[in-house]
């Protein structure tokens, strides 16, 4: 009996995968800035989330779900990542390179979108995980306030100030629009 | 550089992505700063849409569903590991039981019959371990057992011994002893009232002992043939 149950929630939570594990990469990515670190959170994300997958009564919940466990360790790998460059800097005293982390990475940035990031980055949480989501590709304003667990006017405001918030920390910054 | 009064209205009005209301309208096509501040307002917002729309819709890798699967498969898996183990893990446990179990009439067959009769097992010595002797009187409150040396290394574990499965005490003879031990058990086995006055017990203390007066047959003495002689002799030497 146990067996055939966890071979039901495996089935399903593999037709589940193929839609959502890129759902969790982008949330990842989103965070982080970079492609190797998205991959092994979303990774981690996926599993933590088919670990409690069974215990899940609503199963429509499971995109808001694991986007915000993927939201969550992304944080998580993101100030762990801080401190352990804080140690570096203490160590060796290197220059401050937030740089992205490989060839793909600087392949598809440029500077615009390299001070974009950073300043998404700045952002406090709840405005950016909100901002994130509607600004990918399917979700909407229904979705996300479901997804986060916010009245829909409460999402369209936090979606207007962080906008706002990254327009002024950009501004500086407006020259190399033209150059894209 | 817009119109201080205006500055904020142009921001929101980028910022919502929504035309401007009648004022600001009216101002931005009269004010050709603050509409040049409006257009490049509307660009930035632009810009940071499309950056976020790049940020936020990176393709997955494709390596990212099959390592997934696999993490998976090992997730589910050391739970499949342990239960091997364990599985075998019992049946060891039961294999013992059961031997155990079969073990255990044979042995109190053998406590029996050494409740019976109690064992005296000496220590066996190389030299003469050739000695087999096993011994009941005829009281079968003794048992004398000696066994080959060999044979009690052997059946010093095992409860196929008599002195090992029963719970009467071993008798351990020493190896210089032991010639004086079969002698005195040899005795023991001829005169079987000794053995039963051995294995009596010991008067209290403070109990007088009663014992029959010594009957003495009567003894015949005869003279001895050279001592009459001897005395003649010393008779006439002394004269």
């Amino acid at each position: 009996m146990r067996e055939a149950a966890q071979a039901d929630a495996r089935r399903e939570f593999e037709e589940r995968l193929a839609e959502c594990g890129p759902l969790a990469y982008r949330v990842a990515r989103g965070v982080l800035r970079n492609t190797a670190d998205a991959e092994d959170v979303a990774q981690e994300a996926l599993l933590r989330a088919y670990k409690g997958f069974e215990r899940l009564r609503d199963r429509s919940r499971f995109r808001g779900w694991l986007v915000r466990i993927s939201f969550r360790l992304a944080l998580d790998r993101l100030r762990s990542a801080k401190r352990r460059e804080q140690r570096d800097t203490l160590w060796s005293h290197p220059a401050h390179l937030p740089a992205p982390a490989n060839a793909e990475d600087i392949a598809a940035s440029n500077q615009f979108q390299s001070h974009l990031e950073r300043a998404l980055e700045e952002l406090p949480e709840k405005l950016r995980l909100v901002l994130l989501l509607s600004a990918m590709d399917g979700y909407t304003i229904e979705e996300i306030a479901a997804t986060v667990g916010v009245p829909i006017g409460t999402v369209k405001s936090r979606i207007f100030i962080a906008r706002k918030k990254l327009a002024e920390k950009l501004r500086c910054h407006a020259n190399s629009i033209k150059m894209r | 550089m817009p119109c201080e009064q205006y500055k904020n209205a142009l921001v929101e009005a980028a910022a919502g992505s929504t035309t401007p209301s009648g004022e600001l309208l009216a101002h931005l096509g009269e004010c050709a700063s603050c509409s040049a501040a409006f257009a490049q307002e509307q660009t930035l917002f632009a810009a940071v849409d499309s950056g976020l729309h790049a940020a936020a819709n990176t393709e997955a890798p494709p390596s990212l569903l099959p390592r997934v699967r696999v993490a998976l498969d090992e997730a589910t898996a050391p739970r499949l590991r342990w239960v091997q183990p364990l599985v075998l893990a019992s049946a060891g446990i039961a294999l013992v039981f059961v031997v155990f179990l079969l073990a255990r009439p044979h042995r109190f067959v053998q406590e029996e019959v050494a409740k019976q009769a109690p064992a005296i097992v000496p220590i066996p010595k190389v030299s003469a371990a050739k000695t087999n002797l096993e011994t009941t009187n005829s009281s079968g409150s003794t048992q004398v057992a000696a066994n080959h040396f060999s044979h009690f290394h052997a059946a010093r574990n095992s409860t196929n011994l008599y002195a090992a499965a029963s719970s009467n005490p071993e008798v351990l003879v020493p190896p210089d002893e032991r010639e004086a031990f079969a002698r005195l058990v040899a005795v023991l086995n001829r005169h079987s009232d000794v053995a039963a006055a051995l294995m009596a017990k010991a008067p209290q203390k403070g109990v007088l002992v009663t014992a029959d007066p010594l009957q003495i047959p009567d003894i015949e003495i005869k003279p001895l043939e050279g001592a009459e002689t001897e005395t003649s002799k010393g008779a006439s030497e002394k004269q």
